[in-house]
This record gives structure tokens, sequence and C-alpha cells, in this order.
């Protein structure tokens, strides 16, 4: 029987060292990791690598003409963030909708990433800003685009002896939004979820990325329904036809919380919503 | 995190933290939850133990100054922490209620009461944020927290009349010198 510890390092280059070694587990907020470990049974649970005293993985800053995020940063300060509610208004409509309170006030941007949940909600906001993240270990660090990251359900490209350090995005004027569903609005995982970043010129779409949550393996950009989209006016008619590509592109399973085709239905409803928000504050 | 685990044997680790205004140094089991701690490490029973992974908020405790889940928090990391508990809400060396407590009784919020320390809990951190919070406010604020008796109505009251009743030196104590 291993007997577990925990490791409490005050800066990064001493949790660096401890994050590669047998058996420890690093802990951001802890609100899906504890959950996962509730029933693991004593003398099977590892050693927690707690990060909280690493003050440098804590900061929401500029860095040149975007931002960067550290991966301790919780859901609540990317809510109160008024740079972020400028900057990244789907993240932070992600980050007020996500779990509870309590919940809110504990869970991490890092952790939600690492996590590596096809429903996890600030997954499709990142996806749409083109997130970069950061990762390091003792003596370097790489860096890899966020859709590069995912591998599958729980699966990520993160090595065992690597930390997220930084999530970096650039400086967004463009109308956003993220929308989900679940089974109520408070503590419940999305049936699915659908981000955008969308910037208009005389009326038209000049770009457009859209994200798609919790159908499919990973998160899913929406690329045919991005390019019908550009150039295009968002009237009824468009947005009619972008609904119904981005259901298309949609690869839902039947689960606990939802059926396939309710969930490819709803990708349709969601991008509808959102693109007439955005069609209409104009 | 349940466990057979004797706590006599179990890993500790030295933490310092402040619980209901008072200093604890304490050697804390290594992967033991806050709540599990709180209750049978400090005896403090309180806070209650509901479904160990968040959805209930009956285990919501004040740290440093905001709502959170004692038992999605491990025991270790409150090194340095000010924490607040439903048996500190009270007014010291005083009869009666804090009220908070005194609304939830007045307004029927209480039926088994098994619910009602997290309720309070997550009442005190929203009024640390907003003394006079809207009908809206007050649900996205205690939407974390489950209660199967009085279906909601009679506590979004007793919040309400709480916040009616509320003075500075009601609050004082929770405001955490850390933030």
């Amino acid at each position: 029987m291993r007997e577990a510890s925990v490791i409490a390092p005050r800066s990064l280059r001493e949790a660096l060292r401890a994050v590669g070694r047998k058996g420890v587990v690093a802990v951001a907020g802890g609100t899906d990791l504890l959950v996962r470990l509730h029933d693991v049974a004593a003398g099977e649970r590892p050693s927690f690598l707690v990060l909280d005293g690493v003050r440098t993985l804590h900061s929401i800053a500029p860095r040149g003409k975007g931002l960067a995020l550290g991966p301790l940063v919780t859901f609540s300060e990317i809510e109160r963030s008024s740079l972020l509610r400028t900057l990244a208004p789907q993240l932070v409509e992600a980050a007020s909708v996500a779990g509870s309170v309590q919940i809110r006030n504990r869970a991490t941007l890092g952790g939600n990433i690492a996590n590596g949940s096809p429903a996890g909600d600030l997954l499709p906001p990142l996806y749409v800003l083109s997130a970069r993240l950061e990762l390091s270990y003792s003596g370097g660090r790489r860096q890899v685009m966020i859709e590069d990251f995912f591998k599958g359900p729980g699966e990520t490209v993160l090595r065992r002896n690597e930390l997220i350090t930084r999530v970096v995005f650039e400086r967004s004027q463009n109308r956003g939004f993220f929308l989900r569903l679940a089974v109520r609005r408070a503590l419940a995982i999305s049936k699915v979820s659908v981000a955008a970043n969308v910037s208009l010129r005389n009326g038209r779409v000049q770009s457009v990325r859209i994200a798609l949550g919790a159908v499919a393996p990973t998160v899913l950009r929406a690329s045919r329904t991005e390019e019908y989209l550009l150039g295009r006016e968002l009237d009824r008619d468009s947005i009619e036809t972008a609904c119904g590509l981005a259901s298309g592109e949609a690869a839902p399973i039947d689960d606990i919380r939802s059926e396939a085709d309710y969930r490819r239905e709803m990708v349709g409803v969601l991008l509808g919503r959102g693109l007439l928000r955005i069609a209409s504050a104009r | 995190m349940k466990g057979p685990q004797d706590s006599a044997t179990v890993a500790r680790v030295q933490v310092s933290f402040r619980l209901n205004g008072v200093s604890f140094r304490k050697r804390v089991p290594v992967d033991w939850t806050l709540l599990r701690y709180l209750r049978e490490g400090l005896g403090y029973y309180g806070t209650k133990c509901g479904c160990e992974i968040g959805d209930c908020g009956a285990c919501t405790v004040l740290y440093d100054g905001v709502a959170l889940n004692a038992c999605l928090i491990l025991a270790p990391q409150v090194d340095g922490v000010d924490i607040w508990t439903i048996e500190g809400v009270a007014p010291q060396g005083e009869r009666g209620l804090h009220p908070v407590q005194q609304a939830f009784v007045e307004r029927g919020a209480v039926h088994c009461g098994f619910c009602t320390p997290g309720f309070v809990m997550s009442t005190i951190a929203l009024f640390l944020e907003t003394r006079n919070p809207s009908r809206q406010e007050i649900k996205e604020a205690l939407a974390g927290n489950l209660c199967r008796c009085t279906g909601y109505i009679q506590i979004l009251d007793a919040v309400k009349t709480a916040a009616s009743r509320l003075r500075d030196r009601d609050l004082k104590k929770f405001v955490s010198r850390r933030r």
C-alpha cells in the first residue's frame, strides 16, 4: 500500500519538479477530481500536488496584443473580469452558467481544460478564440493549439511531467456567444453547447468561428458551416441554412444526459438563437 | 471521500487556518476533504454531509469570504484560509440567532433542517456581495443548494426578510482579512 502525501509548492519550479513523480496528481480547483476520487479506496489514492500556492498561475494579464490567463483563474474570476467581458464575451458567458456559485468559486480554467470532457463549458469558447496553451515541464515548455490538445473524452496530449501554465488568445473585438442546454440551469453538465466568434463588415460575415460542445468525442469546429457563412449577410435564410449545416456536422451519441437525435437538432436551435442575437444587435 | 482508514495511522500535514474567528494549527489527514475533517476531525457536525460530490450544497462553508462546497476541498488546502461554518454564525456570547437564521425560522424556511446550514452560509456569502439582492439574484446565489422539503418559496422569502433587517455589524466578522 502506497502512502499518500500532499505536496504544496510555492513556486512553479517546485511544482514542475514534483508533477512527474509516480503516483502524483495535480489539483487545481479539484471540483472534478474529487468527485472522481470519491469512491477510491484508501491506499489507492494518489498523492496530491496542490497548486493553490503558486501565485504566478492565478493571473489575468494582457500579453502583446492578446491576453494571457493563468490556469488557476477561477470561473468566478472570469465571470467578474471586465477585461474579459469586452474581449472574450463567450468565455464570460460560459463561466457564468456553469456549475453553481460554490463550484464557480473553486473550478478553474486549467482544470476545465485538463479534465478533457467534451462537455467542458469553457472549451467551445476557447476554440472560437483560437486559444493557445503553454505546457511547461522541468527545463522547458511547448505551445499547443487548443484544437490539438484533446484526443478523446478525458484524453489529452498533456504529458505526465507537464502542467498547463498559460492560456493565451488574441484580443477579439468580435461579437460572440456561448449557449447551452442542460437538464436544469445550475449544476448540470451540458447536453449540448455552441460557441461562436463572428465579425461583420458592411453587414456581411467577415470572419466566423463556431465550436460545438458535447456532440462528439472532443469539442468540434463546425467548419462547413463557417465556410458557408463567410461573406454572407446574417438574414433569416442564411441563418436557417447554417443551422441545418451545423446539425449535420455534429456527431453526437445517446448517453445518460441526452439522445443523439435531440442533440443534433439542438445544435441548430442554439446556433440559430446566437446568430439571430448577433444579427439583431447591429 | 470515504474510506475505512484509521485516522491514527493516516499521513498528515501541518496547516494553520482560522475557523469561526479562532486560529487553529493542526495536523490534518492528507487526503481527507475539508468536510470530513470538520466533522470527524474537529467534531463540527453543523456542516452537513449530503451528496459529497458538490451537487447538494449541504456542506457549504465560507472560504475566505466566498461560498464553497467543503466536500470538494482537501483539508490540506485550508492552509492560511479563513473559514466560517454554521457554528460560528450566531453572535457569540449573546442569546439569539443571526438575522439570517432568525428569518429562516420565521418564514418557515426550515422543515427537516438538513439543508439549512448550507442555505444560511450561501445566503451570507450573497450578502457579502450585495446587501439588497433581487429575487433573481437570490435564485442564482442559491442554485447550488438543494432543499427537498419547503419548495424554495419560503427560503427566498426568508432571504428577502433577512436583507431588510441586516445591519453592517451582522456581516463584519465574515469579511475575510485576506481579500
